[in-house]
């Protein structure tokens, strides 16, 4: 069975607000103000992939393959990948070809998917750190025609397809989808992500990397976009949120927990 | 310009519909348009549903309609025949935007919606306005420390409106057109099965995204023991308990607990956290929030800074003392 995780690279989501800055033409994150890593779910998917790897091994062999589409540099989010154990990883490299969305990417996603055929599950994070889409995945599973799964956290072989674990917004389900199959994957407590072994680490800092290009996956650059409609960024604007906080002091934590239900009471909040 | 805002199965009608909207009856005003709503699957089915869905159509606008899309193969949830029945009402209708309001649902169907349609989408918005024929959209990136202005330049666009982002209707009184619309849906379609659904026990009976007072537990609990005292305080708030990432994913409290950019997003009158850092992508989930208390024992976390009272101090110790306070207040007001 083999098994593609989609991963991508983002600007550091912990980096606090007072630290961020825009570019000067007011359309991302200015550079350099954090490190670059691996989106968080993306990093709960490799998880979700490592498990059932580990689940089957009686069973079936698995073979974990890293994706990822970016510039050279994102090379580094496939070497995190393979310190963890995925089996091998491939870059698609987005230079030279038209800025990203969540349409170009699914679309090469899908045709690198084709390439490495027979493929019977493909996981992305259920949306980005950074731009928070949230559609690469369902744009993916529509380009291949496949069955597609979100709010994923845990994932079981079963009988022609796979049992998976979905949240919802009172819980969570069992869905049962037809192999081959899309899921996205969001965070629980049974995918917290593993560290990688020091010595992973240092072999996958070494290993390969090979890159596919667009022309290679789908031909002409232009056709990627097709005649789909597309979103026109204008500016990014930093929100003001700063409050002024009014501390709560007191001798005694009753002299606290009295001021502050008074100071609730003032603003008729209680 | 017309506007459909797809309704879809839901245990309840309810707030993020009305929201939902909301944000469409402004965009429908600037344009001299109309609003329409769809209703899908079960609620189609159920009179009281289509009644509350037509009454939220007449509220938007004059000349609403209400769409019926009722078929026995949508009865259980599949969301490839969503997509596909959604895929002939659009083609029906026309519509230049196409709304879903703020639910995780929303979410699995309208990305897909949109690829199929080959238009534009945007997730989670927060701010929904006309420009010179174009729609102009407001989104939180970067875990909410930016907002993105996009624009869609062109119809058909589909938009998710973020929930607690925007002020619902008010209920109305059913009126204007119903039409039923047939769809064909293919059996081999069909590709996945609901075979379970599992719903979470919360710490009390107030629903988080209902709640008018949220007290939320963050890594600085320590454990699950913690969220015993906060769902104590909550009940004799009458609010609700909620949760960081943090505490979802040690396990300590259901995830269907979370709030922040990928939980629920909340926007009580008072929320107070405790030993919750302040993350931005936890902050984002709060921004509606009218009062915030922060309660932590390191007075340089975030939190502080979106707070608008802060009380330094262990939570084992506070949280207690606050409980009995809320108690002699609640047994004051009944004397």
């Amino acid at each position: 069975m083999r098994v593609v995780v989609c991963v991508t690279q983002i600007l550091d989501p912990e980096i606090p607000p007072s630290e961020f800055r825009l570019n000067a033409e007011r359309t991302a994150a200015a550079e350099g103000i954090g490190q670059q890593v691996i989106s968080i779910f993306d990093e709960n998917a490799l998880e979700v992939a490592l498990q059932l790897r580990e689940r089957m091994i009686e069973r079936e062999q698995v073979e974990i393959v890293a994706l990822t589409v970016g510039p050279s540099s994102s090379a580094d989010v496939l070497r995190k990948a393979l310190s963890l154990r995925a089996d091998r990883a491939i870059l698609i490299s987005s230079e030279g070809g038209p800025s990203l969305d969540g349409f170009v990417v699914a679309r090469l996603l899908a045709a690198a998917v084709g390439k490495l055929s027979p493929v019977d599950l493909v996981l992305c994070g259920r949306e980005t750190g950074d731009w928070h889409g949230g559609q690469v995945g369902s744009f993916l599973a529509e380009a291949l025609g496949w069955a597609c799964v979100n709010f994923v956290s845990r994932i079981e072989v079963s009988e022609g397809g796979f049992l998976m674990r979905r949240q919802s917004d009172e819980g969570w389900e069992i869905v049962w989808a037809m192999r081959p199959a899309v899921a996205t994957i969001t965070n629980d407590e049974a995918n917290v992500p593993r560290l990688p072994k020091v010595r992973d680490t240092m072999l996958a800092a070494r290993a390969p990397i090979p890159v596919w290009t667009i022309s290679e996956l789908v031909g002409d650059a232009a056709e990627l976009w097709g005649g789909s409609g597309r979103l026109r960024m204008r500016e990014l604007v930093i929100p003001s949120t700063s409050k002024a906080c009014e501390w709560i002091e007191g001798e005694t934590v009753q002299e606290k927990a009295a001021r502050l239900v008074r100071a609730l009471q003032e603003r008729r909040i209680l | 310009m017309r506007l459909i805002l797809v309704v879809l199965p839901t245990p309840e009608i309810g707030r993020s519909e009305r929201e939902a909207i909301g944000a469409a009856r402004a965009l429908a005003t600037a344009f001299d348009g109309e609003v329409n709503v769809a209703l899908i699957g079960p609620v189609a089915e159920s009179i009281a549903a289509y009644r509350v869905g037509a009454s939220l159509a007449s509220e938007a606008s004059a000349n609403a309609r209400t769409f019926l899309i009722a078929h026995p193969m949508l009865r259980e949830y599949a969301p490839e025949l969503y997509v596909s029945a959604l895929e002939q009402l659009l083609a029906a209708v026309r519509p230049d935007v196409v709304l879903f309001p703020g639910r995780t649902i929303a979410l699995e169907i309208a990305p897909r919606l949109a690829y199929r349609l080959g238009t534009a989408m945007v997730t989670d918005a927060i701010g929904l306005r006309a420009e010179d024929g174009a729609v102009v959209i407001t989104k939180p990136v970067y875990g909410g420390k930016a907002h993105a202005v996009v624009v869609a330049p062109r119809p058909p666009v589909v938009v998710c409106v973020r929930p607690r982002a925007f002020d619902p209707i008010k209920e109305g009184i059913a009126e204007g057109g119903i039409r039923w619309i047939e769809v064909t849906l293919d059996p081999l379609l069909r590709r996945t099965r609901l075979l379970e659904r599992i719903q979470e026990e919360s710490a009390t009976d107030t629903a988080l995204e209902e709640a008018r007072i949220i007290v939320s537990g963050g890594r600085g609990m320590g454990g699950p023991e913690g969220f015993q005292l906060l769902g104590e305080l909550a009940r004799w708030l009458g609010g609700a308990v909620g949760a960081s990432r943090a505490a979802c994913d040690a396990g300590w409290v259901p995830a269907s607990w979370q709030i922040g950019q990928t939980g629920k997003k909340v926007a009580p009158d008072l929320y107070i956290a405790v030993g919750i850092s302040g993350a931005s992508q936890h902050v984002v989930g709060i921004s509606g929030a009218r009062c915030i208390v922060a309660i932590n024992k390191d007075s340089r976390a975030p939190i502080f800074k979106v707070a608008d009272l802060g009380i330094v101090e262990e939570y084992e110790r506070v949280v207690p003392a606050l409980i009995e306070e809320v108690k002699r207040l609640r047994g004051a007001e009944r004397a």
